[in-house]
């Protein structure tokens, strides 16, 4: 491609030099190389069926296949044991130690299985077991290592028994290379059992091998060992239902399946005849005109209509069990985004490990048919709307196609080997729009810390010693103060001798920094061992004994917020159309200043390890804003405002009015603001909350002796 | 010169030729060379280019021949809830449970177990209107198994109740009923039909029960990693972060530094690991209880009402086969999770393990649950704070409607809010308030209850939001009635002769909007321990604590009158009635126990504190002999089984409360006139 650039870029600064009868030879002459090299460049990238990413042709495809004749004696495996578990089947030293946490599988070779007289076992692989190969093989989980597997995928096709003969079906899975019982073999199968019984489990004998099955019942699934799927249905990639908003639809209660007994036809016909327009059953068409297919036509009387489209008229959607307990129009439905009515006794619902069905569907005794609308009835609109939302999207998170069933069948195998890594419920079940908007707080247990615990003081200075004594020792005189730590910011400057230290009740501890950083002073220092930090800049000496104490307080009473002194506010200016930062008297706080402020300690973590995009760099490149950082941080994870305590509007101290002085200008307010707008964008959204109260002693201000209150020294501003 | 042009073309054009037919042959010297995939390269499955022409694995379905029959149970005996368990019995009410005259209580346990079902909601006296029957296996260790009881029936809708392991072994005797068993094994268990109880300690509490050992949320930097369920019911606390193998013969490195402390019968840990054997699972609680996340390996057993609750956010179920790599993943489990699981074990003990009427009353409402079906509680309810004991189903199936899930759900509470104004027997006519409550901007509308002996005023004032008023029934609890008027989350409680500003209602509204799982209050009360009568008090005396706020006048979400109505045991709803100054104390007894959180306190304005005493039934201060109705707190712990309330020190102010600026930048100004 690149040879054919140059040559049509040299082209034109040749030809206008040549003579007129030359140029038409040479023009022609150009474009058969061009058009040659474009040809050649087209033909290398188009997909090949002879590359070695192993795509075959039909052909190619027979004879590559090796053919394994199966001789009448070779062993059967037992038929499955259904006191399997993970621990006593599963060999779990196959999966060994994986510092990623994922299960490696192994895809067997496609072989072609005959009998002695040379008949094939089964007929040959049908698409979906093709696509579901390809899914696994591209997945993370897959590897070509037989030696490392975990996991072994034959490539035998079980997706319906129907198609099988069973015994010889057995005798090829038990020469698998690897099969030993059929341990730490996954076999999938969608439609088990055959007339008359139908069995709910694949009856191909298997012995340990693990199911991953399409209607299991109670008494044939393993819980914790085999994994219930959907029955997949073809018409989801064949049919594009847009989806539609939740609400109540034109019928109330729908059954559209064909295949459905007699007897409970007619109970679902008795309901129609007694509730009349909601309720609509359809039965296959009769009277089809010749070419229509079928399968996407129902009728009812006369009238026909488009299957599935028909589903996105109902609210309800009746899957009854057929001869077979899992059916396809259970994904059908969904994908409609028709709450699902499931009628089939001790049917074990897909993915149940899992996935909450009470959130999508509603399930019905079979000998309550007749019960099921007034048992719909009951069911508020609201939460109607949220299980069709719910049904909709479990449809495209785990049955829209083969690919998602087999990643889900997967996921649920490898939690079970690697707890620790395990996907949580609301990751399986909450559907997108949730994830977004919900916060899980970190500190949820509603906890009030014993005051005995104390707090740790984290005095961040560079080299202004003198003002970092002053700090120490008024901080020192706190009462529940338990351990001091100095973070020595300053590279060039050793911390003063140990005998010069002001000498204080508590321990304290002086760390250097290998770096001048601001984010030094929120490190996850191993010192600190109290839950509540009290972050202190080296120059705040204004604040009281009782002040601190009071905060200490207040935040034992609010472990999971920051608490903080002085408020400062994000204001949306319209003009502007941006964030601004503002630290006029407002009637509103959303941040405080971390000068000196509580908060539990696992936010140094989160600040150090978990802050979001290049915002701890950012800060340390400009060295400010490091608090509406924290700010940001703990409100995002929190979901929850900032306490702010005691009057207090700003720190000031005699020494440091120069600092002061910078911190009211201009251009360190436009600086704040352009913070606020960067961090805003990096969390992608606000996560700061205005409130409008502040906490204050019970007693603050009230008319009661001074000397009878325990926090008398707080007001000043 | 021309030449020199014409031989440089040629070169270009003969290169270019080259190339391309170097390029284009390549691909049919490969076709020739090797028509099959190298077996060197990563394959994957092949990409068959005829996909399409290969059949699906799906044909129509044939309609089933014969009457459908629901798939049979290998031998018959097994059941499941759709199946062995009649719900038509328990339509109308709901659950209604009757406990067998043939268990009488042999123990001190069952006699725990048949007070706890007595105080459920769900129990009754009446056989012939009860739904489930509820039956205690005889404590007998031997394995006898007692005679079945009257109208046995089968066990059709029959609970057995079986707290020892294996007390009886056949099983097949039980017929349908479900069974609610300690530590059940995994394999006869049957999901869904059965319940899996906890394995309990004899001496478990009744009620209320020891809290959550845990202090802090965090694990101190120093605590040890693991404890070892030891022989003999002690832990062993393994040394902090050793990379050794702490159990059995798998490893032979050395253990490491550990401590042993025998006269613990608490771990403390970060993790507990917990052998699978079944006669190990009572260290299950143990550990539940002191805050030690549970590292089962490989359980024999079926987890505690594993049906409803998510043990994935509380223990992890590791395989006892690969003792190192479970060590390498507790050791590098993310801080975030370990803080999570913490939690959650605390939540767990506290809200459905801490006494023996929580594991019953958690027993029926799974089984209430079940007959539910569609309008059970959702996941979310069982497994986050304050669980689904504490969560009525009754109120809402939405997570939203409760004041809890604001944040997991992204929701927040609504911005108006209901006054409810109740007229007790001597209260005169409550206009002026009224008229206060009903110029707040976030208020929706104003409920009257009357509960004056005196006639119902024709004249009402005019309003700008609708006033309905209704006559009450002259009781005390009727103010925490569920009323269905009642339109908005919040409400706004007040007596008649409260007085309050709107900046005062509003500033407060606001407040409540912030945490509206607290009550929030104008007026506190504070309880303390008397040592000289070795009960609690409380007192209305100014202090610098306080731990109840006047229902008189404060926000609460309107949930908490479906918990009043629901939850309480009949006698405490009596009490109240009994003795009216009571009901703040219930009131805020109940709140506390649901959130496990002190009430709000925001400021009012002294001018009504002098005139109109917002609280005329402040009781007599501590040191003076206290009224009897003093006594109802003490009544209170004992139904609660402990002391809910907790103390706070801090107040919430507006931002520029009594600042010392000017009024006109204050929004709240009406709060600060002397």
């Amino acid at each position: 491609m690149c040879a054919s650039v140059k040559h049509s870029s040299r082209g034109p600064a040749l030809i206008p030099r040549m003579k007129t009868k030359h140029r038409i030879y040479y023009v022609a002459l150009f474009s058969v190389v061009l058009l040659g090299l474009l040809a050649t460049g087209v033909f290398q990238f188009w997909p090949h069926s002879i590359e070695a990413s192993g795509d075959w042709a039909v052909e190619k495809r027979s004879a590559a296949v090796p053919v394994v004749r199966l001789p009448r004696d070779s062993p059967v495996p037992e038929r499955g044991d259904l006191s399997c578990r993970m621990h006593t089947c599963f060999d779990v030293y196959r999966c060994g130690f994986n510092p990623k946490n994922k299960i490696k599988v192994y895809i067997y070779s496609l072989k072609k299985y005959v009998d002695e007289l040379g008949a094939p076992v089964s007929s040959t692989i049908s698409r979906e077991y093709n696509e579901l190969l390809a899914a696994i093989a591209d997945s993370d989980y897959y590897t070509d290592d037989i030696s490392r597997a975990c996991l072994f995928v034959p490539s035998i096709d079980l997706l319906s028994q129907h198609a099988l003969r069973i015994r010889e079906t057995a005798q090829a899975l038990a020469q698998l290379s690897r099969w030993d019982r059929g341990t730490n073999h996954l076999l999938f199968n969608m439609l088990p059992g055959g007339p008359p019984d139908y069995n709910t489990a694949l009856d191909v004998p298997r012995d340990r091998a693990l199911l991953a099955g399409g209607g299991f019942s109670t008494w044939t699934y393993r819980q914790g060992y085999d994994v219930s799927i959907p029955v997949y249905s073809p018409l989801s990639a064949e049919v594009a239902l847009p989806e539609k908003g939740p609400g109540p639809r034109r019928y109330f209660l729908l059954s559209s399946q064909m295949a459905i007994h007699p007897e409970y036809r007619e109970e679902i016909e008795a309901l129609q005849a007694k509730h009349g327009e909601a309720v609509l059953v359809l039965d296959k068409c009769t009277n089809l005109s010749e070419g229509v297919l079928s399968i996407r036509k129902r009728c009812h009387k006369h009238q026909v209509f488009d299957y599935p489209q028909v589903l996105q008229e109902a609210t309800f959607c009746v899957v009854l069990r057929g001869a077979r307990l899992g059916q396809a129009a259970l994904s059908d439905v969904l994908q409609a985004g028709c709450v699902p009515v499931i009628i089939a006794d001790s049917y074990i619902l897909p993915f149940s490990e899992v996935l909450d069905w009470k959130r999508a569907s509603v399930v019905v005794p079979e000998e309550k048919i007749a019960d099921v609308y007034s048992i719909l009835q009951s069911i508020p609109r609201r939460q109607m709307e949220e299980m069709q939302r719910q049904a909709r999207w479990f449809w495209e998170a785990y049955f829209q196609s083969i690919k998602a069933i087999a990643l889900a069948t997967l996921q649920i195998i490898n939690d079970r080997i690697y707890p620790y890594a395990a996907i949580s419920y609301e990751e399986w079940n909450d559907p997108p729009a949730v994830k977004w908007s919900s916060v899980s707080n970190p500190l949820f247990l509603p906890l009030i810390p014993p005051q005995s615990q104390g707090f740790t003081a984290i005095v961040l200075t560079y080299d202004r010693v003198e003002s970092l004594f002053r700090v120490i020792t008024e901080v020192s005189k706190v009462p529940s103060l338990s351990k001091l730590l100095v973070v020595w910011n300053n590279q060039n400057k050793n911390p003063p001798e140990d005998s010069l230290w002001p000498k204080i009740r508590v321990p304290l501890k002086v760390v250097r920094t290998a770096e001048n950083k601001l984010s030094n002073r929120f490190f996850p220092y191993d010192e600190i061992e109290t839950e509540a930090v009290l972050a202190i800049d080296d120059d705040i000496i204004m604040l009281t004994s009782d002040e601190l104490q009071f905060g200490y307080e207040v935040w034992r009473e609010f472990p999971d917020r920051l608490v903080g002194y002085p408020g400062r506010l994000h204001l949306w200016d319209h003009e502007m159309n941006k964030w601004k930062y503002e630290s006029e008297w407002t009637n509103e706080v959303s941040m405080v200043l971390t000068g000196a402020a509580f908060y539990h300690k696992y936010f140094n973590y989160l600040y150090t390890y978990k802050m979001p995009g290049d915002i701890k760099n950012w800060v340390d490149a400009h060295m400010n804003c490091e608090d509406i950082a924290m700010n940001f941080l703990v409100a995002n994870v929190t979901g929850k405002a900032v306490i702010k305590v005691t009057p207090r509007k700003k720190f000031k101290c005699p020494e440091c009015t120069a600092i002061d002085g910078l911190s009211l200008d201009q251009t360190h307010m436009v600086e704040r603001s352009e913070c606020i707008n960067k961090f805003a964008s990096v969390f992608g959204t606000m996560p700061l909350k205005v409130v409008e109260h502040r906490a204050d002693p019970v007693l603050y201000k009230d008319d009661f002796p001074e000397k009878l209150k325990s926090f008398p020294n707080i007001g000043s501003l | 010169m021309q030449f020199w042009r014409r031989r440089s073309l040629w070169l270009a054009l003969s290169a270019s030729s080259l190339l391309l037919t170097l390029l284009g042959f390549f691909p049919f010297l490969r076709l020739a060379v090797s028509p099959r995939p190298q077996p060197a390269a990563p394959q994957g499955w092949p990409r068959w280019l005829d996909t399409a022409s290969l059949r699906s694995f799906s044909q129509p379905e044939e309609p089933p021949e014969d009457v459908p029959q629901p798939p049979q149970a290998p031998h018959g005996t097994s059941c499941s809830w759709g199946i062995c368990f009649d719900t038509s019995r328990c339509r109308g009410d709901g659950l209604k449970v009757f406990a067998h005259a043939a268990a009488q209580p042999t123990s001190e346990m069952h006699r725990r177990i048949l007070a706890s079902l007595e105080g459920s909601r769900y129990h009754t006296r009446n056989l012939t209107e009860a739904c489930l029957l509820f039956v205690l296996s005889p404590e007998d260790p031997d394995g006898q198994c007692g005679p079945a009881p009257q109208h046995w029936n089968g066990g059709r809708n029959h609970l057995v109740i079986r707290l020892h392991p294996d007390p009886c072994p056949q099983a097949s005797q039980l017929g349908q009923a479900m069974v609610a068993q300690a530590s059940p094994r995994v394999d006869t268990f049957r999901p869904g039909f059965d319940v899996a109880l906890p394995l309990l300690p004899e001496a478990h509490p009744f009620r209320g029960g020891a809290p959550g050992q845990l202090q802090q949320h965090s694990p101190h930097p120093r605590a040890a990693l693991l404890a070892l369920a030891e022989e003999g019911g002690r832990w062993r606390t393994a040394g902090t972060y050793s990379s050794t193998c702490p159990w059995d013969g798998h490893c032979e490195q050395d253990l490491g530094p550990k401590q042993t402390r025998p006269e613990e019968k608490l771990p403390n840990a970060t993790f507990c690991l917990i052998p699978g054997q079944r006669a190990e699972a009572s260290r299950f609680l143990q550990a539940l209880q002191a805050g030690c996340i549970p590292v089962l390996l490989s359980p024999h057993w079926e987890l505690p009402f594993s049906e409803v609750i998510d043990w994935t956010k509380a223990a992890i179920v590791a395989d006892k086969r690969l003792p190192l790599q479970v060590l390498a993943a507790l050791q590098e489990m993310a801080p975030a999770r370990v803080l999570a699981l913490r939690q959650q074990t605390q939540f767990l003990w506290a809200a459905y393990f801490s006494s023996v009427e929580k594991v019953i009353h958690t027993t029926l409402e799974i089984i209430q649950d079940r007959i539910l079906g569609a309008s059970a509680h959702p996941s979310l309810l069982w497994n986050s704070p304050p669980g689904a004991l504490l969560a009525l189903s009754i109120f809402s199936r939405s997570p939203q409607d409760f004041p809890f899930y604001h944040l997991q759900q992204g929701s927040r509470p609504e911005g108006r809010f209901s006054a409810l104004i109740w007229v007790g027997t001597s209260s005169q006519h409550p206009l002026k308030l009224i008229q206060a409550v009903a110029g707040s901007q976030h208020c929706a509308q104003i409920l009257v209850l009357w509960s004056s002996e005196k006639p119902l005023p024709l004249k009402w004032p005019e309003t700008t939001v609708p006033l309905t008023v209704m006559d009450g029934h002259r009781k005390v609890s009727d103010r925490f009635f569920p009323y269905s008027a009642i339109s908005t989350d919040a409400i706004l409680s007040l007596d008649a002769h409260s007085s309050l500003s709107t900046s005062e209602v509003d500033f407060a509204f606001v407040v409540w909007q912030s945490f509206p799982e607290r009550m929030v209050g104008f007026l506190t009360w504070n309880h303390f321990w008397d040592e000289t009568r070795s009960g609690w008090g409380y007192t209305a005396e100014m202090a610098n604590e306080f731990s109840m706020v006047l229902t008189a006048a404060a926000f609460y979400h309107r949930y908490y009158h479906t918990l009043f109505t629901h939850s309480l045991p009949k006698a405490l709803r009596t009490l109240a009635d009994e003795a009216p100054a009571c009901v703040d104390v219930l009131m805020n007894f109940l709140v506390a126990a649901a959130t496990k959180l002190p009430p709000i306190k925001v400021p009012f304005s002294k001018q009504h504190r002098g005139a109109a005493p917002l609280a005329p039934r402040i009781p007599a201060s501590g040191s003076q002999p206290q009224p009897p109705h003093q006594d109802c707190i003490n009544r209170m712990v004992a139904e609660f089984g402990h002391m809910p309330l907790v103390p706070s020190r801090l107040r919430l102010d507006p931002v520029l409360f009594k600042d010392p600026v000017s009024v006109q930048r204050k929004k709240y100004r009406r709060l600060e006139k002397p």
